[in-house]
């Protein structure tokens, strides 16, 4: 049996896949919260009748919303308080991305990688401040509906557009995440890990040389 | 990038502080005016051509009615899309061009005529539930569609109790994006001659009614504390039923009445009016979603909690271990 390496902690898989599956919750009920699924048959669906009413849409996008900020605000403040950086872009990333990129299609060799790619940690980023301006403009929402914080009209209306603009930047977001890996075969070990935790040693060693590297270093010591 | 705990701290603060601007002119939540709208007096200005009101409304609001691009696309897959412009004239309902209508109804032989227009709700779920952020409520209580921002989903219409807002296809913000595919319009509706009210002025339709009943007007426009002592005392005094006070949660428009509520609601149930006034009306945002948003603000702050606290412990975790480790190699030394 070849050996694994532990790459991502229980806490860390609880993490990405709460925040995966109740943001493929969102994603699914905020577009619902467009008046799109009427329109396009889809509240005719066998099993989708439910998404004709926006109330039912509404409610099913709090509760989803409700395991997606928890998993935010934890995610912040453990890795935040933890001094946590691994996924933090570094000098270069740019230029490393597009080379991991092209790699991916064929074009080039592939830098050597820390535990994340550099275009991985770019990307966390990205997503990061989406979800981060997701999730205070629907906190917002639901402060306002509470009337414990009274916008004015002006406000009120930028933050519904920025929730819902940022909602399709979200979606974009989501499948261009997908898409990477579940259709580029090089970072299926990657997938299986987000299951297991662990990765090949073989696979480390390498794509991700350079952690590798501190791996062995630190067994050493 | 260097990221120490203080600074962590300081940029989760400012972006917490930077959420919460509040507006100068912050919307006052139930809003600062109310109507009552007696039907007791109302008689739909017999023997004239357009009762008073929705005249007067037709008249100050024309200039903002919808000149639609024609022809006009169906909302794809469908083959539907809504016009009324070429029924401008209706006025015994409400349209894109006919923001208040006066509707009968008889009841054991007697003709009620009910002035039906936006309730404007004290937590309007049109405005709470436009993704677009389309539709707000002012602080004189009315809420008002942006008719530069509606996509005319017509979501406002669906989620308010009384279907009020109607749209027009062919006009708006959708032409301009993705105009077979999504939007279909701008939504209108009553919003109580916002620039009027603004400037301390009565809406149209109340100058109009007091115009020709004096002091026995269907319509009182004012401030809302005094609208609603008003109301009450009607109700006290004249054995009045009030509508519009509870339904939704509350709204700044109250009906006054010599028949109850129930039974205007039942007739027009009967005669499948395209407008009801149902009396037991939830308003899901009160009674069901902000329970919700409680629990959801409390597991945001129990996590952040879980948060630090996971974080101390497993760091001290790993500082053991590693302490552990250098005492090991040390005593093999």
């Amino acid at each position: 049996m070849k050996k694994k390496i532990k790459r991502h902690s229980l806490v860390e898989l609880i993490e990405h896949w709460s925040v995966a599956i109740s943001g493929l919750i969102l994603l699914f009920t905020g577009l619902g919260c467009l008046p799109l699924y009427k329109r396009y048959y889809l509240t005719e669906v066998v099993g989708f009748g439910w998404t004709a009413n926006f109330y039912n849409v509404t409610l099913v996008h709090y509760l989803a919303a409700i395991v997606f900020v928890s998993a935010v605000f934890f995610h912040i403040f453990y890795h935040g308080f933890r001094g946590d950086k691994e996924l933090l872009p570094k000098k270069g990333d740019i230029y490393k991305s597009v080379k991991v990129l092209a790699a991916m299609i064929g074009f080039g060799k592939e830098p050597p990688s820390d535990k994340y790619l550099p275009e991985q940690r770019i990307a966390y980023v990205g997503i990061g401040l989406v979800v981060l301006i997701l999730t205070i403009s629907g906190i917002v929402k639901v402060l306002k509906n509470l009337e414990w914080l009274v916008l004015s009209p002006l406000l009120e209306s930028i933050n519904t557009l920025i929730h819902t603009l940022f909602g399709f930047i979200f979606i974009l977001s989501f499948f261009i995440h997908i898409v990477t890996v579940v259709f580029i075969r090089k970072n299926w070990p990657l997938l299986k890990s987000m299951f297991t935790g662990y990765i090949e040693e073989d696979y480390i060693k390498e794509r991700h040389s350079l952690w590798y590297e501190k791996i062995k270093k630190e067994e050493n010591n | 990038m260097y990221l120490t705990r203080r600074n962590f701290l300081a940029l989760l603060s400012s972006a917490a502080c930077s959420s919460l601007i509040i507006g100068s002119d912050a919307e006052a939540v139930a809003g600062k005016y109310a109507t009552i709208i007696d039907i007791t007096r109302c008689d739909g200005c017999k023997g004239e051509a357009i009762p008073r009101c929705v005249k007067a409304c037709r008249e100050y609001n024309k200039d903002r009615f919808p000149e639609p691009k024609k022809p006009i696309q169906p909302y794809w897959p469908r083959s539907t899309f809504e016009d009324w412009s070429d029924k401008r004239d209706l006025v015994d309902t409400l349209t894109p061009y006919n923001w208040i209508f006066v509707q009968k109804v008889n009841i054991d032989g007697k003709e009620l005529n009910i002035p039906r227009r936006c309730m404007h709700c004290d937590n309007p779920p049109c405005v709470r539930q436009c993704p677009f952020g389309a539709l707000t409520k002012q602080p004189e209580g009315n809420s008002v569609i942006n008719d530069k921002l509606c996509f005319g989903g017509a979501k406002c219409r669906d989620v308010c109790p009384w279907q009020i807002p109607q749209r027009q296809a062919g006009v708006g913000i959708y032409l301009k994006i993705l105009p077979k595919y999504a939007g279909g319009g701008v939504m209108y509706k009553c919003d109580l001659c916002k620039d009027k009210i603004r400037r301390g002025e009565e809406p149209a339709c109340v100058i109009a009614c007091k115009e020709r009943l004096g002091e026995k007007a269907v319509f009182t426009f004012g401030e809302r504390n005094r609208i609603f002592e008003i109301a009450q005392r009607k109700v006290k005094e004249e054995g009045l039923y009030l509508y519009g006070s509870s339904q939704n949660g509350g709204t700044s428009t109250l009906y006054l009445s010599n028949i109850p509520f129930e039974i205007i609601e039942k007739a027009l149930e009967v005669n499948k009016e395209r407008f009801k006034m149902a009396v037991n009306i939830e308003n899901k945002i009160i009674t069901t979603f902000n329970p919700i948003g409680k629990v959801l603000l409390l597991s945001g702050l129990l996590s952040l909690i879980g948060g630090i606290v996971g974080a101390i412990i497993t760091k001290k975790r790993e500082k053991g271990v590693l302490n552990e480790k250098k005492d090991k190699e040390t005593q093999s030394c």
